[in-house]
């Protein structure tokens, strides 16, 4: 991948993901762990099989690497009220236990290798501190309550 | 015995004089380039990292605070309420040093490539010392009364921010690729146009 796509294939590629893939994704949060999971680790570039047949590996990891800055931006002009909504659904998306996914996602921390290549530093601490905020109130929503004193 | 003193005190005002002019800063020899460079960057943080009103209105919106004030226990309001002073103070200590950069590169450099009045150059330092003067002052209500303490006062901040932004913008306009193309292929040979 050693050469710049045009800019017209990026936007199709982008728009073309926004309409199939991401479009089952309703959650900005949602959006942004799926992306961030098609980008290696090693060389911080994007891939999606489908999308590169249809235009080309650059364009397509141009238009992934567009819709992930845009899901980053959603997700943080999100209030915390909505992001602990957003949690929810997202714990529940994936089938595990919420406390299980509670407790991984607060050792693990793995929102923070799932946010865009040159985001600025304020705005990615900004996210992770409502992120482990939104955290705790979903924790201490699953934690039972203690029985109402009876009325005397 | 008049003419001593006046001899000693014109030796000694040499002398200050000397030692003034010695330590001056001087450019070095591998040009002023970085400075440049790191002004350019310091701005583009400001505009695009920290300046954005979008950003800003999310980290001290209180929509966030009556949702946890009225849905959450008292523990969580103290982490949310220690994790937005965290922010809120990252936020000004790094405005504050991209400020002083910005201030750092005009004083030493803006003047030579761009035509600033008199008047002008006064004005840019008192808002420099003006903002930086905010900027400390919101540090420390920050620190002692929390994120909310100031909303006026971070929004006056962050509007002076960017109107220096705007006036360093014009200092670092010839930077620019638009501005840079006459330089390019304008020469015949043997006849260089700059």
């Amino acid at each position: 991948m050693n050469f710049i796509p045009k800019r017209n294939d990026v936007v199709a590629a982008a728009d073309d993901l926004r309409r199939r893939t991401l479009a089952h994704l309703p959650l900005p949060l949602e959006r942004m762990i799926y992306l961030a999971s098609t980008r290696d680790y090693n060389s911080g570039l994007y891939h999606h099989q489908g999308l590169a047949a249809r235009y080309s590996e650059v364009a397509a990891c141009e238009g992934l690497a567009d819709c992930h800055r845009e899901s980053f931006r959603e997700l943080l002009s999100t209030s915390l009220e909505e992001l602990v909504r957003q949690l929810e659904a997202y714990a529940e998306s994936t089938g595990s236990l919420a406390s299980n996914f509670v407790t991984a996602w607060k050792e693990l921390e793995p929102y923070r290798v799932a946010v865009p290549v040159g985001t600025d530093p304020l705005a990615a601490d900004f996210l992770f501190s409502n992120l482990k905020v939104a955290l705790t109130i979903f924790e201490n929503r699953l934690t039972p309550r203690p029985p109402l004193a009876p009325l005397a | 015995m008049i003419a001593l003193i006046l001899s000693l005190g014109l030796g000694v005002g040499l002398f200050v004089l000397l030692y003034v002019l010695a330590r001056r800063n001087h450019t070095p020899v591998e040009g002023s380039a970085h400075l440049f460079v790191e002004a350019r960057g310091s701005l583009r943080t400001l505009q695009h990292g920290l300046l954005p009103p979008d950003l800003l209105n999310r980290i001290f919106d209180r929509q966030d605070l009556r949702y946890v004030v009225g849905q959450t226990p008292p523990d969580i309001q103290k982490l949310f309420l220690a994790e937005r002073q965290r922010i809120s103070l990252l936020w000004v200590r790094r405005v504050r040093v991209e400020i002083l950069r910005l201030m750092h590169f005009h004083r030493g450099h803006s003047r030579f490539h761009s035509r600033i009045s008199l008047l002008t150059e006064l004005r840019l330092a008192l808002d420099f010392a003006g903002l930086l003067l905010a900027c400390r002052i919101l540090e420390a209500l920050f620190y002692f009364r929390g994120p909310y303490a100031a909303p006026g006062m971070v929004n006056a901040t962050a509007a002076g921010a960017a109107r220096l932004c705007t006036a360093s913008e014009k200092s670092l306009s010839f930077l620019d690729r638009a501005n840079l193309r006459p330089f390019g292929g304008g020469s015949t040979r043997g006849n260089a146009t700059i």
